[in-house]
């Protein structure tokens, strides 16, 4: 039992109703929303308690630990109904139309990338065979969203936070693109499912066929990248709380604040999902078939096990490095994405390609390798700079 | 036909009244805002994401302390003196009992100088403390804000267990101490200190060593060494340009002169100048709080004072290094219990002067780095 | 009346509603909000006529890139928003006789002329064969192109660098 083939059931059960033909199509199409709505409601949720959890032990305290009895777990319920509560505040002199569209538009994009996620073998809302190049066109609709709410804002700051943000994201998707190219190429195809398919088996028995270890330079300015379009720390400059400009939100209050809230940890879980799939092997793991189960029912039970075990350390040392790291000034980090992970992100495309023509499979693992983290140490170290100690006492 | 009615939304409205453009934008940074560390507000003009000007208006905190000091008899000015800069009390205690004893030319007994120096010293770390934490807070490092804070947590322990109070002490006296050190306070200070030699390497792997905080700092905020003397810069800001004058050794006070204890100079003038002559003082204090402790003789703390301080009349000023540079008592005494006229040199005020200077030609991210690094606190600014 | 019909309906006003403000709205930013949704609804009716590789890219570069272009350049023009957008320039005659005679040209030329053309090829995946195609067939026109653009890039550089 996949879950093709319970929609199929949901379709043959709407059908019989006999209602006109439009009927059935929109009923199943609102579940499957509705069940990723909620998936999305409860894992920000968890997110926003983990991560003041993380901040908290890293930062030598506790955290929550009232709310709800455990560690505080029911914390970010309380807060969800608080801000629930708040009154609807909206600045006079606001564009009250774009104002209110603003976090609607970045929901809606952050919620629409959740279409080509594999969460298990079988399991994804719509496998679109331009799964990858779709997820990518979505996440730049938030930086539109983006816009709109700092302009709408009737406040000079909103406005500068919005367009430095909108420059910091546009920045940065070039290189995203491009590091993402190399395990399209080494995979053919642009599917999100057939990506994690083309990761299963093991290199010598033992070393996962997944694509990091040939593109690890790539994961690594995906990752980077993947820090900046959601406006985490060390790149956090549009919504930085102590910078002049305190950032494209700041008119927002209550349910709408709440909206952008929650469109940001949406984002983060499908900026990891698709780190996931790409290089880390997606739903593969071991597995083993459970008593009383259909084999197929245990590997989608497993799968979806590992999928969100990988998303989630990735999560996990997304707020590592938000809460260990300072933040970069505007004009370094557009240095960063121009002059150092664009040369990065080509160069190894230019390997990838090329070994991919010219070579075998495996020498794509060594050359790939060897070649562009050469390459990309050389211009980090360059361009970075290493810590040091100036001037003399 | 069309119609001309504007509509009034959206920035360019607000700039179209007050005549801005983009080339050319006025910003109002505070007097509230999170990273000002007090009740300060700059106006600055921008160029796009340049700074062309920066006007520091101040005067929000003014509480008239000086005309306050002339009402009020010497002893009774000791209060006051806390709230001045509130996050370095002792030394503000500090230099202005000096000051009166100065004028009433008092000895005060060698007990009680080492452990003015202690109290001082350990203020002064509690007090860079709270400015490495904030400049972190400032630039996005949020955990150091907790770790330096856990260690100021035990020097204000160290504070409330010797005079009661965790900010504003108000514990010199004028002619010694009112108290000697607790039971064990000389062995939980110790401690403290073992605990504390160790934490600065942590510091710095969590901020100094990092290249982004590298980046953020070095090469900004930048001013000619002979500017600052002209300003009259002080403390770790002129140490910052390449000149070594510390109060301490070029014009020593107390019992100073005892020990021994480097005096960091950077010579790059610019944000991580200051961050690693700050950083390094601590180091020192910790050092001289050592040597203190060890030489501590034992002894009366208090000298035999008149019942009513009723200094000569006449005039002095005498200056102390107080965290954030020199600071300076100026009492004109008429042979009264109240002094004639009561002037506090505040180091903060005229470092605050220079930022404009300073902020020619950053970004506007820069200026809370900058401002961060010249360590302001608005109640000994406007006093 | 199938579902694609009904959904072609349905995107096709919203395309052509979300034009209408774009043209006939007085607020700038709000005709360039329009216009993001008048990009999307292209973007979907390319996914009814099976070019999905098409759509992707649409939403990536005009939506991703241009709008934000047209959104930061009515950020930075000074004074932009607070007067009315004019909505009927001086050659409104002239114009609407153009008008009429382009739509007149659609009209006959989809009932007469695109009507006897062949359908588009019913491709799996269009992807591989665009990739194969702007490599082998089409490389001189992309090469063009891609050294027409870093001529662009080059000159906005030079246009809008500070002396």
């Amino acid at each position: 039992m996949t879950f093709a083939s319970l929609v199929e059931r949901l379709y043959a059960v709407t059908e019989a109703w006999g209602l006109p033909w439009i009927v059935p199509t929109l009923v199943v199409m609102t579940i499957v929303a509705a069940v990723i709505l909620g998936y999305i409601a409860v894992a920000a949720m968890f997110l926003i308690w983990w991560e003041r959890k993380i901040s908290a032990h890293i930062q030598v305290r506790f955290g929550p630990m009232r709310v709800g009895g455990w560690h505080g777990w029911a914390q970010s319920i309380a807060d969800g109904i608080k801000l629930l509560l708040k009154e609807d505040v909206i600045p006079a002199g606001a564009d009250k139309v774009v104002f209110v569209l603003a976090p609607m538009v970045v929901f809606a994009a952050a919620l629409a990338a959740y279409v080509t996620i594999p969460w298990a073998p079988g399991l994804i809302v719509r496998d679109l065979n331009i799964g990858i190049l779709y997820m990518v066109a979505i996440s730049s609709l938030v930086v539109v969203g983006i816009i709109m709410a700092g302009w709408s804002s009737n406040n000079k700051y909103s406005v500068l936070g919005a367009m430095r943000s909108a420059a910091q994201a546009v920045s940065y998707e070039v290189p995203l693109v491009l590091s993402l190219l190399g395990p399209v190429m080494i995979a053919g195809t642009m599917s999100m499912g057939k990506l994690v398919e083309a990761q299963g088996g093991r290199w010598f028995g033992f070393l996962p066929k997944w694509f990091v270890f040939p593109q690890i330079v790539a994961f690594l300015v995906y990752f980077t990248c993947a820090l900046a379009e959601c406006n985490r720390l060390p790149f956090d400059i549009p919504e930085a709380e102590s910078e002049l400009v305190a950032g494209f939100h700041v008119e927002y209050s209550g349910m709408r604040f709440a909206i952008f809230f929650l469109a940001e940890y949406a984002n983060m879980f499908v900026v990891a999902a698709i780190a996931t799939t790409m290089f880390l092997g997606g739903w593969h793991g071991p597995w083993f078939p459970l008593p009383g189960l259909p084999r197929e029912v245990a590997q989608g039970l497993f799968g979806l096990f590992w999928f969100l075990v990988k998303c989630y350390v990735l999560i996990f040392v997304m707020m590592w490095l938000r809460w260990t790291l300072a933040r970069l000034r505007v004009d370094q980090l557009m240095d960063f994405a121009w002059k150092v992970l664009l040369p990065i992100a080509f160069a190894n495309l230019i390997v990838t390609g090329l070994v991919l023509v010219l070579g075998k499979q495996a020498l794509l693992y060594v050359l790939g390798i060897a070649i562009v983290l050469l390459v990309a140490i050389a211009l980090a170290a360059r361009a970075v700079g290493r810590p040091v100690r100036v001037g003399k006492a | 036909m069309e119609r001309e009615k504007p509509i009034p939304i959206g920035t360019t409205a607000v700039m179209e009244r007050t005549g801005e453009t983009m080339e050319e934008m006025y910003v109002n940074m505070g007097p509230q805002h999170p990273s000002t560390h007090g009740v300060l507000r700059l106006l600055l003009k921008l160029d796009g994401e340049y700074i062309i000007d920066c006007v520091p208006f101040i005067g929000y905190l003014h509480r008239c302390h000086e005309k306050i000091g002339e009402n009020r008899n010497y002893t009774q000015i000791i209060p006051y003196t806390d709230r001045l800069d509130y996050l370095a009390s002792m030394s503000m205690n500090f230099g202005y009992v000096l000051t009166v004893e100065r004028l009433m030319g008092v000895k005060v007994p060698e007990r009680a100088e080492h452990m003015r120096v202690i109290l001082a010293e350990l203020q002064r770390i509690a007090s860079h403390l709270l400015w490495l934490a904030t400049f972190g807070l400032d630039l996005g490092n949020f955990t150091i804000f907790i770790y330096c804070f856990r260690e100021r947590e035990m020097v204000l322990d160290l504070f409330e267990a010797v005079s009661g109070q965790r900010l504003n002490y108000s514990f010199y006296r004028i002619g010694g101490m009112p108290m000697d050190f607790p039971d064990t306070w000389i062995d939980d200070c110790k401690a403290f200190l073992d605990w504390f030699k160790q934490r600065l390497p942590e510091y710095d792997a969590l901020m100094g060593d990092n290249v982004l905080f590298q980046k953020r700092v070095q090469g900004v905020g930048a001013i000619d060494p002979k500017l600052a003397v002209d300003y009259g810069l002080s403390g770790p800001m002129i140490r910052s340009c390449g000149i070594r004058w510390d109060l301490r050794r070029n014009d020593p006070y107390s019992v100073y002169d005892r020990f021994e204890f480097e005096i960091p100079v950077f010579d790059t003038c610019d944000v991580w100048a200051r961050y690693m002559v700050r950083r390094q003082e601590m180091a020192e204090s910790a050092r001289i709080v050592e040597q203190a402790l060890a030489q501590l003789p034992a002894g009366d703390i208090m000298a035999k004072m008149p019942k009513n301080i009723r200094p000569p009349a006449g005039q002095v000023y005498c200056r102390t290094e107080s965290p954030r540079g020199e600071l300076g008592f100026y009492i004109i005494s008429n042979g009264s219990v109240k002094p004639y006229r009561y002037k506090v040199r505040s180091p903060a005020y005229v470092n605050l002067s220079a930022l404009p200077e300073m902020l020619k030609g950053c970004l506007v991210a820069d200026v809370v780095a900058v401002l961060g690094s010249v360590d302001i606190v608005l109640g000994e600014i406007d006093r | 009346m199938t579902l694609k019909l009904g959904i072609f309906y349905f995107l096709a006003a919203f395309t052509v509603w979300a034009a209408a403000v774009v043209v006939l709205g007085k607020n700038i930013v709000r005709a360039a909000v329009a216009l993001i949704f008048s990009f999307c609804g292209m973007a979907a009716l390319y996914v009814l006529l099976d070019a999905e590789f098409l759509a992707a890219v649409q939403v990536l570069i005009y939506v991703g890139g241009i709008t934000i272009l047209l959104l930061f350049a009515i950020m930075l023009t000074s004074r932009i928003g607070a007067k009315a957008a004019r909505v009927i320039n001086d050659q409104a005659f002239l114009s609407g006789i153009a008008a009429v005679g382009l739509l007149a040209g659609l009209i006959y030329a989809s009932t007469f002329g695109i009507g006897a053309m062949a359908g588009p090829p019913r491709l799996p995946e269009t992807a591989p064969f665009l990739g194969r195609a702007l490599l082998t067939t089409y490389a001189l026109p992309f090469e063009v192109v891609s050294v027409l653009l870093l001529a662009a890039l080059v000159g906005a550089i030079i246009l809008a660098r500070k002396e």
